[in-house]
Order: structure tokens, then C-alpha cells, then sequence
């Protein structure tokens, strides 16, 4: 490290130049990409156990096999992340078994409970569209070339996850009913996790190290944007309702409550009329939610387990 | 770390005559289970071959250092600013 200096490397990176090992670093570069590539890691890992609570709804043997081979494919999307880490100098057992299950970096929606077969479908339309939203960005943009490679498997597979929602989303909507229920009760809750999925808008975040470093392309607010224009339009075309609309005329999405807004995990509804500030949910984030340990319990336990028995 | 060994750099190829592609890496405890590991990690292809090879076996041809140089073999404890 120190070839460059911060401005240096912010120049040079905008021009296109690739950050192939650590002395193309400087110390704030390899800081942000850190804990970029911990959030990346940190998602796709606890996808796994929150797929898996609803794979357990599958409906044959046939969807739970596509279930469970989407949950393959985030352990290794998650392995390949944590892989950059290790060699970034992070050691990866602390990293899965050492750290607080509240110290994890993956967004809040993935700490909720998914409980059927509709939600899990809902899911893979909603978040996985937010993983590609948000991946599909750094692996146009990023100028860390280990992860412009990693992103590569990524990709193609987190588009197999999204058909897989959206097929079966479409499928719950043509049938009607309480099929049709199922899932705008998922969207009811799942929605605004959606949103909030990007963070902070752009005016409220002060720190852009992402971005001046080129780790990512778009900010906060574009890349909500993005899914939103993905999202809304597709629902309204199945005929769902969500808090949010579409204008053909305009191509833009217009949200139809204020941000930010309070969420009740218990009862599992927001509460759209109780608006509150961004350090009030920065705070129910950091607070973690219902199922945050128990999920990174669950990939904890055997490895403990069947360490003790070896030992015995 | 206890049982993750060493870095094991993967390589593969779709078809005869395609050239062979670094896809990643994985960490092992053995060439094994290094293979078995890259096969279940990177199979977003149906590979016509894959091969894996300890990342400290390769020797840099053109410049100071080998590839994959970052960090070296297996992670370190974390730093304070990397926690």
C-alpha cells in the first residue's frame, strides 16, 4: 500500500484503472471495500437460513429442489465474498463464528420470518431483484478487479432466483383467490423492506467513499430508484397492490406514503402514519431484527456440534 | 484458523479447444477437498474441465510478484480498522 494518495487513486479509478492488489490500495480504498464486500457477504449468507425456513413450505419435490439449489447458489455467492475477504487480510472464522449475530451487515428485511411457500417466492422477486440491482451495479462499475471477476457467477445465478419469484409471483396472481392473498399479504410487509433495502436517501449520507472509490456506480437513491421501476410496474401489471405508483408518461415511480416510516416486527405491518426520522431507523436496523440470532445461530450450531463430538 | 488449510486457485473451461479461465478460488484443508469445493462453488457452467492448484505453486513470470499475491495463503487475524 501508498503507491497513491486518496486523490490519487479517486482520479485515477474514475479514469478507469483497476485495483488489482494491495499496493494499488490506499488504506481508506481498502476500508470501504471491506465493508462493501461484508454487507455482499453478510446478505447472501443469511439468505440461506431465511430461504431455508420457507423451503421447508415447498410444495413438491420438484419446487423444493429449486428452493434449495437457490440457497447452494447464495452459500456460494457468500463464500465468494467472505474468499475476497480472506485475502484482504480479514480471517474468515471470525467472521461467521466469532462475530455478534447483531454485528452482521446484511440488510433488516433478511432478519425477518419467512414462513411459506409465498413468501419465499415473494422474496426472490422483491429481494433478489434488490441483489441484482445492487450487484449488477458493482459488477459494471466496481474497480476492484478480484470482485468484477467473482460477480460474474453472481450474476447469472441471482437471475435464475428472480425468474423463479417472479414466474411463481405471476402464477399466485392468475389463480386468484386466496393464492392471490397469500402473496399481497407477503407484499404488505415485504414491500417497504424493499425500499428501505438502499439505505439512506442521497441527501441524508454523508460518507461516499463507495463512490468516489468506484467501488459502485449509482447512488442510494438511483439504485432505489432502479428497483422501484422494476418492481411497481410488474405488480400492477399482476394486479397487486402496493403503496406506490407507476406513470407510463413520466417513467417514474412515485412512492404513495412518506419515508421514512415505522415498522411493528410483531404484528408485522408498518406503520405508515407514524413518520419518524432516518436515526430512528438507522436505530431499529442497528437494534437488528426478530429472527437475526436464531438465524446466524442455525449456521453456527453443527459446526459446534460435530467439532465437540471429533474432539471426544 | 483451524482446518482451512490453504488457498487453492480454480481454473475451467466449457468446452475443448476454449481456453482455460481463473473463476476463483477456494480455501481447503486438501487438494480433496479443494476439488470438491471449487466443483460445488463454481458450477455456473457445466465445465468440460476444471482444474485447481495451490495458489503458492505459481512463479510470476513478468512481474515482481506471483498472482493472486494479495494477503497470501488462508486470512489473518482482522485488524482493528478491517472489524
Amino acid at each position: 500500500m501508498g503507491r497513491f494518495t486518496d486523490e490519487e487513486l479517486q482520479r485515477k479509478v474514475q479514469e478507469g484503472f483497476i485495483v488489482e492488489s494491495e499496493e494499488d490500495m490506499t488504506e481508506t480504498y481498502k476500508r470501504a471495500l471491506i465493508t462493501q464486500l461484508t454487507v455482499q457477504g453478510d446478505t447472501e449468507l443469511i439468505s440461506a437460513p431465511a430461504y431455508f425456513m420457507a423451503a421447508r413450505d415447498a410444495p413438491s419435490t420438484n419446487t423444493m429442489v429449486s428452493a434449495t439449489a437457490i440457497i447452494q447458489d447464495e452459500l456460494g455467492h457468500a463464500n465468494i465474498a467472505y474468499r475476497l475477504l480472506e485475502d484482504l487480510g480479514v480471517d474468515r472464522h471470525w467472521l461467521l463464528y466469532e462475530r455478534e449475530p447483531a454485528h452482521f451487515k446484511h440488510p433488516y428485511g433478511f432478519d425477518q420470518p419467512l414462513m411459506n411457500w409465498a413468501e419465499l417466492v415473494s422474496a426472490n422477486a422483491l429481494y433478489d431483484r434488490a441483489g441484482i440491482t445492487l450487484l449488477g451495479d458493482v459488477h459494471r462499475n466496481t474497480s476492484y478487479g478480484p470482485l468484477k471477476r467473482g460477480l460474474v457467477k453472481v450474476s447469472l445465478e441471482e437471475n435464475f432466483h428472480l425468474r423463479h419469484g417472479e414466474v411463481w409471483i405471476r402464477r399466485f396472481a392468475e389463480a386468484g383467490g386466496a393464492a392471490k392473498e397469500a402473496v399481497q399479504r407477503t407484499l404488505d410487509w415485504m414491500f417497504p423492506m424493499g425500499v428501505e433495502w438502499f439505505g439512506m436517501p442521497d441527501d441524508r449520507k454523508h460518507h461516499n467513499a463507495q463512490l468516489d472509490f468506484r467501488l459502485k456506480g449509482m447512488t442510494n437513491d438511483q439504485l432505489r430508484r432502479t428497483w422501484l421501476k422494476a418492481v411497481v410496474p410488474l405488480c400492477e401489471e399482476l394486479g397487486y397492490d402496493l403503496p406506490a405508483q407507476y406513470d407510463p408518461g413520466t417513467d417514474e415511480v412515485e412512492l404513495t406514503y412518506e419515508l421514512p416510516c415505522q415498522y411493528d416486527p410483531e404484528a408485522r405491518r408498518w406503520l405508515f402514519n407514524e413518520t419518524i426520522t432516518w436515526k430512528q431507523v438507522f436505530q431499529r436496523w442497528k437494534a437488528r431484527g426478530p429472527m437475526n440470532e436464531q438465524y446466524v445461530d442455525s449456521l453456527r450450531r453443527s459446526r459446534f456440534a460435530v467439532e465437540r463430538l471429533l474432539a471426544a | 484458523m483451524s482446518g482451512n488449510g490453504q488457498v487453492y486457485e480454480v481454473f475451467a473451461r466449457k468446452k475443448r479447444a476454449d481456453r482455460f479461465e481463473h473463476v476463483g478460488a477456494v480455501s481447503a484443508p486438501n487438494e480433496q477437498l479443494a476439488r470438491v469445493y471449487a466443483w460445488q462453488t463454481y458450477d455456473e457452467a457445466k465445465w468440460f474441465e476444471m482444474t485447481v492448484a495451490p495458489r503458492d505453486a505459481f512463479a510470476a513470470v513478468n512481474r515482481p510478484q506471483a498472482p493472486f499475491t494479495l494477503g497470501g495463503p488462508g486470512g489473518r487475524a482482522p485488524s482493528a480498522d478491517s472489524r
